[in-house]
């Protein structure tokens, strides 16, 4: 900050950074690039978040004023997700079609002083976030999750915890993160325990609770310990005083080193809480059978991906992506790649040798989601020994190309992630509306009751095994890539694709044995018949899961896989 | 004719073609498809498809046969000789006299109207005594001139070529689907759909019995006597289908590779009909007979093709447009413009054919050396070629299929081996003609004559009424690879389309009669069955004397040609070039073979109507159960009579004939040239008869055969019609020669000694070899596999499997025991997040490299 200026001009800087110079432009200059509209004034490049702001205020008022007779809450969200999501769209058609030359804009661009970036990255993030809060709304309507009563509240707390992603994911500053976590964690908390009558819910919502705080105060204390030695939370100057705290001359394991070191694990270990990476991963399966399907599904992806989005904001803010490869800190960031994936080898074999016993479907998606959220991790671990491997590949445009690829597998495994896991999930809610059970022996004989739920189901768990010709052996196919690829700089790394390796056969156990029993084990006798009938609502909208998670495997994996590497090639100017 | 009409004439006619070629194909899809599963059994729908079909085909080849005319102004059919003399001198192409010399003229102004004329060509021909009087530059001068000079002068002979589509292009040489359409190309297209389409309605009667889904066939004997079978009826018509698009893309291929893949698609299609009653072991029998036979033949068409391939680089017949400029096709490579190849003996002394192009002008490589081949290569080539003819002809020595082939249903015989796929090979005969040498001409003579001769005595003794005309059939394509081989390639082809006539409609009739007995096929149980079935009989009368070539002696028509059916014209034109041929280079028998063989040709064919239709009945109870066929099947007959006996009408001024002459190659008709540098008389020096030398001698030759025919019709009365002589006793004096040619002169037997019996005791030591050595030690190796596999099961379940089970079994303890991590008691969980921050900074600190 400039500091020689009067408190008048400052205002007017801060008003001109907030409201912008032109903010009303015609949205044909916009999408052709021409018209930098979005990318001026940060209340335009807020505007998705200001509609699910103005969306969740809109549902407190339905309530204040009794107009839930005449518009239900649930309409209201679903307005507000789905005009939050189309703005968020054009945004990013605006990005894609961004000519730098004749707009004159540069990105990434800030934010309200600094604190928010807006890129690519950012508006891609956007899309994946409120896509996926427009299915989710789609979905809690279609199982009825909250009741009219309800639903303002539930979608308040919904709304709520995905501004807080979104604040996630174009953090450009400590601060930010601290605070986009908390506000993603604090609305969660009250939906695992939305289901108020239930004991399991209560509790599951009270460890929730704990759990996060415990972890928020670990993080608030890892941030405050990097501010202070660094003496900035802003993400861009980090590595550059990162490399003068601690010097040119040779590494060695002193006093400074062992702080930041110890900084950065605990700042890593807020995020991995909401990634529940072992050993921080305690909370999910509880949380997740407490909770309805519905906030599982919602937790499973969401927060997933919003907090990826952060760990590689603020990896790479550490790594530096500008600097000359002479980072003195190059060796260690290599180190804790090789560390990172290490943690997530034994996350995914933890997640995938607990889900064997499972029986509880949501319990068994829970601890799928750790075992994905351990693959994932793979590719952050694979992109930080890219990065760094300045000892190989001395040009670092060569090494931005290999940490492009990682994070470009990454962004496509989290899309075809969304599109199974939510498919599993609105799978399993439906059949829980119909059955009242969610334990997976009792899905016997379903295919010849609703043949599209266990066909939708079907392509989900193949997909989440990672089998092709579906998404999920696409995204997972890139990943590993990564992985061996990174293989070439240190061996780990392949010692770590073998492990992955050996998770997918284990992985298969129990997927399919949800399978078995979907379509070949017989109905008990006196279950419950499970009716969805074709062309409903919920009928179009699992099949339309189904398809999708065909199409990113196959069609769809080109424009998306290509979509990806624009997207993580936007990260290093 | 103007460019702009020929262009918009070519097009049409190709798309005609086109479609009359295609429709069959479209049937057989159809018919196949349709066949069985959506019309039933009971449906006579393929019939009616697959007639509309051919007979939209036959429309469409008739309307692209007067296209043609017109286009042509008809001017193959124009009398040049009155205009003859008028502007002879004149060497230009234009000029309308010049090409007088081809045109056939009556035999009285060709016998004395020449002299006159400055005409060597011809004169040289027929008399090669005055060939000092052509001088060197003068031989070029009127070579060319001659070239121009074929039948149709008005517009050198036209022909349209072209390509439909390409397959692959390998340097030089195209592999493509073109087209090749002149007026043989169009007469044939006309004359296969006219007949087959006689044929397709004939077989909607005879086929009729196959209307069932409980077929007893009496031939097929079973544990539970006949066999009974669902009806075929729809698989019989695709297939006729498929047949007819086979014989018409193989007349209208523009290559001779082409040719060859729809003549492996016609021996297909033989196949599958000769086969149709596959449970009959003669007829499957028969079925691979025909096609192993067509194999041998076509070994020595592959041959040609290579040859052809590695020395020309080239399969198109007609010259295309390629790259900008033109590029020549075989016969302009060979022949160049004016028909003759030209000699070029190098100092090694082997003689070579130098490469020539549409003008004549020739070849060289990019080094200035001129292109060419070894002559014996190119004799090579055209006997390989002519292997594949005397295969799908039935010549001599691989005619024995054909008459086996006679176990198909009987359309099938009338359609496959008399009018269309025996065809092929004289077709392609006539079709290739450019690329022979006057060597494998004799060659081809020879076979002929053998044929025709050697068919004709087993007819004599044939008593299966489809017996004796295949055998007929076998002798009439013996005369026709007579004619061609002889240098009447007009008189070949000619003899060619009146054949197929007459002989279409004898089988059809003799059908008829079969139909009518209650598939009873030998003759002595015959006789007397023109009573029963009057309009079989007469027709088939028709066609007998037609075959016989019986003409009425002393009575002619106003143009000067004797009152006669098809049959004496074709046949008369061939012995006529047999007898100049005879005069110009000796070789005897290819006169007095054909000569003998018209003798026996009327024998037999009277010989085979007297016993079927005259005199008293000697099986009563055939007698009384036979009826006269229904109109479907005698329709086809009455209207095939009709063009057996006047479809040559006017011999050789008439139509037909003259429509052939327009597509003669152009070294035919001046035959012999005698020059140096040119080679119309080939290494061996054999003098090929031109069209003046023939016409000289036409009279004599036909007053000959005329004669013998007489002779074996009045004999054939004699012993068959009024049984004046007893049949059985003259068997009986005769009986070796009998017994000889009832065995068809042993050649089964022969095949059977040389070729069969060889083969299956080498394949007895073959198969000893292989039960003794390869088969025990498989069995052995077997056995060995077995123990190692008891073994290896062994240690698949105790260890693999168990190692397998024991560590499924860890890994699920260490399942189950990883959620006992989750014990769920809060106070736990808080201090893991302790545990772990405090073990991974640990981890790290401790790994932490140096």
């Amino acid at each position: 900050m400039v500091c020689d200026m009067n408190f008048s001009e400052l205002l007017s800087r801060v008003v001109q950074d907030t409201v912008g110079n032109n903010p009303f432009g015609d949205l044909s200059g916009v999408l052709s690039g021409k018209q930098p509209t979005f990318m001026d004034g940060s209340l335009l490049m807020f505007l998705p978040e200001l509609i699910v702001v103005g969306t969740i205020l809109a549902l407190l008022f339905v309530r204040l004023l009794d107009l839930d007779k005449v518009i239900s809450g649930q309409s209201v969200a679903l307005l507000g997700a789905t005009v939050a999501l189309l703005v968020a769209v054009v945004q990013f058609l605006a990005i894609k079609n961004l000519d730098p030359s004749t707009s004159g804009v540069v990105l990434p661009k800030t934010m309200f002083t600094g604190l928010l970036v807006y890129d690519a990255f950012t508006v891609f993030f956007k899309v994946f976030l409120l896509l996926f809060l427009q299915l989710v709304v789609y979905l809690t309507q279609l199982t009825g999750l909250p009741d009219r009563d309800d639903a303002p509240d539930f979608y308040t707390l919904l709304f709520g915890s995905t501004l807080g992603m979104l604040l996630m994911i174009s953090s450009n500053n400590l601060l930010m993160v601290f605070l986009g976590i908390e506000m993603t964690s604090v609305p969660s908390y009250a939906m695992v325990g939305f289901l108020k009558g239930r004991r399991t819910s209560s509790e599951a919502a009270f460890k929730y609770v704990v759990y996060g705080a415990g972890a928020a105060g670990v993080m608030l204390y890892g941030i405050s310990l990097m501010a202070g030695l660094l003496g900035t939370a802003s993400f861009p100057e980090m590595a550059a005083r990162l490399n003068l705290v601690i010097g040119s001359g040779p590494l060695k394991l002193d006093a400074t080193l062992l702080t930041l070191l110890l900084s950065i694990v605990m700042i890593l270990v807020g995020i991995a809480f909401k990634l529940s990476i072992f050993p921080f991963h305690f909370w999910g399966p509880d949380a997740f059978e407490g909770a309805a399907t519905e906030v599982a599904g919602f937790l499973s992806v969401a927060s997933k991906g919003a907090a990826f989005a952060l760990l590689i904001r603020v990896l790479l803010a550490l790594v530096g992506i500008d600097q000359a490869p002479s980072g003195v800190m190059t060796p260690v960031f290599f180190y804790l790649g090789i560390a990172i994936s290490v943690l997530a080898a034994v996350t995914a074999t933890f997640g995938n040798l607990a889900a064997y016993s499972q029986n509880n479907i949501k319990r068994l998606l829970a601890y799928s989601t750790i075992a994905h959220a351990g693959y994932m991790l793979m590719a952050v671990g694979a992109m930080m020994v890219l990065l760094n491997a300045s000892k190989h590949v001395p040009d670092p445009a060569a090494r931005w190309e290999l940490a492009i690829r990682a994070i470009e597998g990454l962004l496509f495994y989290l899309w075809v992630y969304m599109f199974m896991n939510l498919g599993a999930f609105a799978v399993a809610a439906l059949i829980r509306n119909e059955l009242f059970s969610e334990d997976i022996t009792d899905f016997g004989g379903l295919w010849t009751q609703a043949p599209v739920l266990s066909f939708t189901m079907a392509c989900c768990m193949f997909s989440l095994i990672g089998m092709p010709p579906f998404g999920g052996f696409t995204g997972k196919f890139m990943v590993f890539s990564s992985l061996f690829q990174a293989g070439h700089y240190h061996w780990a790394m392949w010692g770590v694709l073998a492990v992955a390796g050996i998770n997918t056969v284990f992985s298969l156990f129990y997927y399919v044995r949800v399978l078995k029993f979907m379509f070949i084990a017989p109905a008990k006798d006196g279950a419950r018949r499970v009716r969805v009938p074709a062309w409903s609502a919920a009928w179009f909208f699992v099949l339309s899961l189904a398809v999708l998670v065909l199409l990113t495997g196959m069609w769809g994996a080109a424009p998306l896989s290509a979509t990806a590497h624009e997207v993580a090639a936007a990260l290093f100017p | 004719m103007d460019p702009q009409t020929l262009q918009t004439t070519g097009l049409t006619l190709k798309w005609l073609l086109t479609i009359a070629w295609l429709l069959p194909l479209l049937g057989f899809v159809v018919e196949l498809i349709g066949g069985g599963w959506v019309w039933g059994r009971y449906s006579k729908n393929a019939a009616y498809l697959s007639v509309m079909c051919i007979v939209t085909g036959f429309v469409c080849s008739f309307i692209a046969l007067m296209t043609w005319g017109n286009a042509t102004e008809w001017s193959a059919l124009k009398d040049h000789g009155a205009t003859h003399g008028t502007s002879h001198a004149e060497p230009s192409r234009h000029a309308s006299g010049v090409d007088a010399h081809g045109a056939p003229k009556p035999a009285a102004e060709a016998a004395h109207g020449h002299d006159d004329h400055a005409k060597p060509v011809a004169k040289d021909a027929a008399h090669p005594a005055h060939d000092d009087h052509a001088k060197p530059a003068a031989a070029v001068h009127v070579a060319a001139d001659h070239a121009h000079g074929t039948p149709h002068h008005a517009a050198p002979k036209v022909v349209f070529t072209g390509i439909f589509y390409r397959l692959a292009q390998f340097g030089s040489l195209d592999i493509s689907l073109s087209y090749y359409i002149d007026s043989l190309t169009l007469v044939m297209f006309t004359m296969v759909t006219f007949i087959a389409s006689c044929i397709h309605i004939f077989a909607i009667g005879y086929m009729s019995e196959e209307l069932t889904d409980n077929y007893a066939d009496h031939q097929v004997h079973t544990s539970h006597g006949h066999l009974h079978r669902p009806g075929r009826f729809h698989r019989f018509f695709s297939f006729l289908s498929l047949f007819c698009f086979s014989m018409l893309g193989l007349v209208l291929a523009g290559n001779i590779f082409q040719v060859f893949i729809f003549w492996e698609l016609v021996g297909v299609c033989s196949y599958f009909l000769i086969g149709f009653y596959t449970e009959r072991k003669s007829a499957s029998n028969a079925a691979n007979k025909a096609f192993i036979m067509n194999r041998v033949g076509d070994f020595g068409f592959l041959i040609g093709l290579m040859i052809v391939w590695t020395w020309f680089g080239n399969f198109q017949f007609g010259d295309l447009p390629a790259h900008g400029q033109t590029q020549p096709g075989l016969f302009s490579m060979v022949r160049g413009n004016d028909g003759q190849m030209k000699l070029h003996v190098p100092e090694s002394g082997q003689a070579e054919v130098v490469f020539k192009n549409q003008d004549n002008h020739i070849q060289t490589k990019p080094n200035g050396e001129q292109r060419t081949i070894p002559y014996w290569l190119l004799v090579a080539a055209g006997l390989g070629v002519f292997g594949g003819c005397i295969g799908k002809s039935a010549q001599f020595p691989l005619q024995t299929w054909l008459p086996d082939a006679m176990e198909g249903p009987t359309p099938v015989s009338a359609l496959v081996h008399s009018a269309t796929m025996v065809a092929a090979g004289v077709y392609l005969v006539g079709r290739f003609y450019p690329m022979f040498t006057p060597e494998v001409l004799l060659v081809i003579a020879y076979i002929g004559a053998i044929t025709l001769f050697l068919a004709a005595t087993i007819a004599v003794v044939a008593t299966d009424i489809k017996k004796v005309l295949a055998y007929s059939t076998i002798s009439q394509l013996g005369y026709m690879m007579l004619g061609l081989g002889l240098g009447g390639w007009a008189a070949g082809l000619f003899h060619l389309i009146t054949h197929a006539f007459f002989k279409s409609l004898m089988f059809l009739a003799s059908g008829s009669v079969i139909y009518g007995c209650h598939h009873v096929q030998e003759m002595p149980q015959m006789g007397g069955l023109r009573r029963k079935m009057p309009l079989t009989a007469y027709t088939m009368l028709v066609g007998v004397i037609a075959i016989a070539g019986l003409a009425i002696p002393y009575v002619t028509l106003p143009g000067g040609e004797p009152i006669a059916f098809s049959g004496y014209h074709s046949k008369d034109a061939i012995v006529a070039t047999a007898l100049t041929y005879m005069n110009l280079n000796g070789h005897h028998l290819l006169f007095f073979l054909p000569l003998a063989g018209a003798g026996i040709t009327a024998f037999y064919m009277f010989r085979l109507w007297f016993y079927t239709f005259a005199g008293e009945p000697r099986d009563k109870e055939v007698y009384e159960r036979a009826h006269e066929s229904p109109w479907v099947m005698v329709g086809p007959l009455v209207v095939l009579s009709f063009f057996a006996a006047f479809c040559a009408f006017g011999g050789e001024k008439g139509l037909l004939f003259k429509l052939l002459l327009d597509s003669e190659p152009a070294s035919v008709p001046g035959g012999y040239v005698a020059q140096t540098e040119y080679l119309s008389q080939g290494l061996l020096n054999l003098k090929l008869p031109s069209h003046e030398a023939i016409h000289a001698k036409h009279d004599r030759a036909g007053t000959l055969a005329l004669i013998m025919a007489f002779v074996g019709a009045g004999c054939a009365y004699l012993v068959y019609g009024v049984r004046w002589v007893n049949a059985a006793e003259i068997k009986q004096q005769f009986s070796g020669i009998h017994r000889f040619l009832v065995n068809k002169w042993g050649f089964d037997e022969f095949y059977d000694m040389l070729f069969v019996k060889p083969t299956h005791v080498v394949a007895g030591w073959c198969s000893a070899i292989d039960r003794v050595i390869f088969d025990g030690f498989l069995h052995a190796s077997a056995k060995a596999a077995v123990k190692v596999s008891d073994w290896d099961r062994q240690f698949d379940e105790t260890i693999v499997d168990g190692a397998v089970n024991t560590v499924g079994n860890w890994t699920f303890a260490i399942g189950r025991s990883l959620s006992v991590v989750q014990t769920g008691r809060m106070r736990n969980y808080v201090m893991f997040i302790a545990v772990g921050l405090l073990g991974i900074f640990a981890l790290l600190i401790m790994f932490f490299p140096n």
